[in-house]
């Protein structure tokens, strides 16, 4: 409610540095000289001529010719002053666009500058709009009704002050003569236009969450600018191979992000296009390219993505070995999961991966196997942690090479879609924007989740189970399992392994 | 009486904001620092007068409920006010620093034509401001302006926290008498609204304003045609 919020907030609630708005300002004071600045021209309206209108072609001029670059570069830069609110266009006031023909502009008030002190406050917007309201019912938009509502009644208590202001700004703007009004009318609408952007643009001085440290406070200097020869040899040649890592990353994945390269078929967030998402789905069909790429880039890539590591799963059924990749997914669930049911997920793959005789029993070595052993006496999170990175190196070492060189593999890639790109026009656009819909409820994409964990439990290698239970004689149980269950100990272990799915 | 300084007060704090967006733009001279600063002061007045007002009677603990919901109210919209003439202040102390009137070169050109004589004048409740002799600039006006300035953003600052200190106003407790959308003040302002949704459609609709345009015109003419046509008839058969 107050303005100053600096000493009371313990927190993020610092403005970013907006380094721009400065030299933004600088060009303005620049392009207002009367000799060198930009030539203005009076704005004929019905009744009467305002002056000091310009035209977008003579802004663009004269900033290619101060800076020497080219007119399309010039075009870039003005259009960010547009968006930022330091100019603002007579016709067309919803788009903050720059137009290179005769379309007519002016300087915005520095009053109504961007800043980076001060955000812009909702009491302010709200006796705009009830301004608006006032002098003519029914003028607001549909998102500034929505907003009027919103701030009607979140600001309820203010409500009287806001539309006592509102009258009151009103009437001493009729104080002014006719031509004034008109053009402090057009600057505030700018102003909000820029602040409160209508639905389906941005507003260019949206800057995210709110900063740590304030940027306007003097700066902390001394320990932490050291210089890079202060350093020691492996200091430097630890940050040398940081740097290499750092650049080979870059340049592995530079391709496959969504702001560096195009995203194929187009960016949702840009075109309200959903295809993107529903092609690469966890449990998709058929796999897109870029998505079968970026599982050769590394095995933890491959066992990330949920429609990878089902590759990796088919391809270790034909190879009898699936029971490595049931470990580690076994160990996941473990580190991952409730604390409730730890206890039994430990005792459950211990049954059916270590134990001798189990029916997909791991090979791992002796030392590693008698830590694992020991520690289950006293489960916890991380205690088949030695034993899960064991299989994890030897599926990276081992399967993964050959996983890529494998049939099932190479069948993948070949299946892979590459789709098109979408060329959406404006109009297009704007129907797809009124066409969002919310995407599946988390809930339900849950529950998905867990009928899929499910089926593919019940599917598992039938003949590996019973290949290995065959080999079974009666041998000892395992230390921490109860004596009562000695007796019916291979039964048990099957019927439990349905049961427990 | 209360009620009228909080009126008077929102009318100050309107005006204030009409003067202060004028601020370095091409209207920008000494006459308009001073409307500002005398406002600033007229503002400020009132806002001692009234803080002393509302304080001592919130705090007076044997106030009836009714009285205390009213008092509550005018206490918020004094708050509400103060806050708004803070962020003005602010505001044109910046952009003071950024423009100075020696350089008048580099005054934005706005498009404004008037000064702001009568919306001070409202803010002042004076008839008229005799427009005084632009009196030459002195070379430390300014740096004495700004510093009084700043004296008096840090007085409203310290303003706004001693009332938050002394009086407990529970803001989600205050109910609003008014309703969510008001009556239009008036009609007559349509003229100046015509003016803006002209300036809207007149890329797109020129032509057909064109067009319309000469079909009255055509049409009067015709029409003058047939009243001259007649009365030469009138004259011819009489």
């Amino acid at each position: 409610m107050t303005i100053r919020n600096t000493l009371r907030d313990h927190g993020q609630r610092y403005r970013p540095r907006m380094a721009c708005l400065k030299k933004a300002e600088k060009l303005l004071l620049e392009m207002q000289d009367p000799k060198t600045g930009v030539k203005s021209q009076p704005q004929r309206l019905v009744i009467t001529t305002i002056p000091h209108a310009i035209t977008g072609e003579d802004i663009i001029a004269w900033l290619a010719d101060r800076f020497q670059v080219d007119t399309q570069e010039a075009r870039n830069f003005v259009s960010m002053l547009v968006a930022l609110g330091y100019i603002y266009p007579l016709q067309d006031h919803r788009r903050l666009v720059i137009k290179p023909d005769a379309s007519l502009y002016r300087f915005q008030t520095p009053y109504f500058w961007p800043t980076q002190q001060w955000p812009v406050e909702d009491t302010d917007y709200a006796i705009y709009l009830a301004k608006r309201n006032i002098r003519k019912r029914g003028i607001l938009e549909l998102h500034e009704q929505e907003h009027y509502n919103r701030l009607h009644k979140w600001m309820n208590h203010k409500w009287d002050f806001v539309v006592m202001q509102a009258k009151e700004q009103y009437r001493a703007a009729k104080e002014r003569k006719k031509p004034d009004r008109v053009v402090f009318e057009c600057q505030e609408r700018a102003y909000w236009v820029v602040h409160r952007p209508p639905p389906g643009t941005v507003s260019a001085m949206d800057y995210g969450l709110d900063r740590l440290t304030d940027p306007n406070a003097d700066e902390v200097t001394g320990l932490l600018c050291c210089s890079f020869k202060h350093y020691t040899p492996l200091t430097r040649s630890l940050c040398f191979l940081c740097s290499r890592r750092l650049v080979k990353y870059c340049s592995t994945y530079k391709s496959h992000d969504p702001f560096l390269s195009n995203c194929l078929p187009s960016n949702p967030w840009l075109t309200d296009d959903a295809t993107y998402w529903s092609l690469n789905m966890p449990s998709v069909e058929i796999p897109t390219k870029m998505r079968v790429e970026r599982w050769t880039f590394s095995f933890a890539e491959l066992l990330s993505d949920p429609r990878g590591r089902d590759d990796f799963r088919l391809f270790l059924k034909k190879e009898f070995s699936g029971e490595n990749l049931a470990f580690w997914e076994g160990c996941e669930d473990l580190k991952w999961g409730e604390a409730a049911t730890m206890r039994e997920k430990a005792e459950h793959i211990y049954k059916t991966f270590l134990a001798r005789g189990a029916p997909r029993w791991i090979n791992i070595d002796g030392k590693t196997m008698e830590v694992t052993v020991k520690g289950l006496k006293h489960p916890h999170r991380y205690v088949l942690d030695p034993a899960q990175t064991h299989i994890y190196m030897l599926m990276k070492k081992d399967s993964y090479g050959r996983y890529q060189k494998s049939p099932v593999f190479k069948d993948t890639v070949k299946k892979a879609i590459c789709p098109e790109e979408h060329r959406y026009s404006d109009a297009q656009l704007q129907q797809n924007a009124k066409k969002r819909r919310p995407s599946l409820s988390p809930i339900i994409l849950r529950q998905m989740e867990q009928e899929q964990r499910a089926k593919m439990a019940a599917n598992v290698d039938i003949t590996q189970v019973m290949s290995k239970l065959s080999k079974q004689g009666k041998e000892a149980p395992p230390p921490f399992l109860a004596p009562p269950l000695r007796n019916k100990h291979k039964r048990v272990m099957f019927r439990d392994f349905y049961r427990r799915i | 009486k209360r009620k009228k300084f909080t009126k008077l007060l929102l009318q100050v704090v309107a005006c204030y904001r009409h003067l202060a967006s004028c601020v370095g733009g091409c209207t920008d001279s000494l006459q308009l620092r001073e409307e500002l600063r005398q406002t600033r002061e007229k503002a400020q007045m009132l806002s001692v007068a009234i803080c002393s007002h509302l304080t001592s009677h919130l705090r007076n603990k044997r106030l009836p409920e009714g009285q205390r919901k009213e008092m509550e109210l005018l206490w918020v919209a004094f708050s509400s006010s103060l806050e708004l003439l803070h962020g003005d202040m602010c505001k044109v102390f910046n952009v003071a620093e950024i423009f100075s009137l020696a350089n008048t070169d580099s005054l934005v050109q706005t498009g404004l034509q008037g000064g702001g004589s009568e919306v001070a004048a409202r803010a002042l409740s004076l008839p008229d401001l005799n427009r005084a002799q632009s009196p030459t600039l002195p070379a430390g006006l300014e740096s004495q302006e700004r510093s009084t300035m700043e004296q008096e953003i840090g007085q409203i600052e310290h303003m706004i926290d001693d009332m938050e200190m002394k009086v407990n106003v529970m803001r989600w407790m205050v109910e609003p008498h008014g309703p969510q959308y008001t009556d239009p003040l008036s009609s007559t302002d349509s003229a100046s609204l015509a003016l803006l949704s002209v300036d809207e459609e007149q890329p797109g609709r020129q032509p057909l304003c064109q067009r319309s345009q000469i079909f009255v015109l055509l049409l009067m003419f015709a029409v003058v045609l047939v009243a001259a046509t007649l009365s030469v008839c009138v004259v011819f058969f009489s």
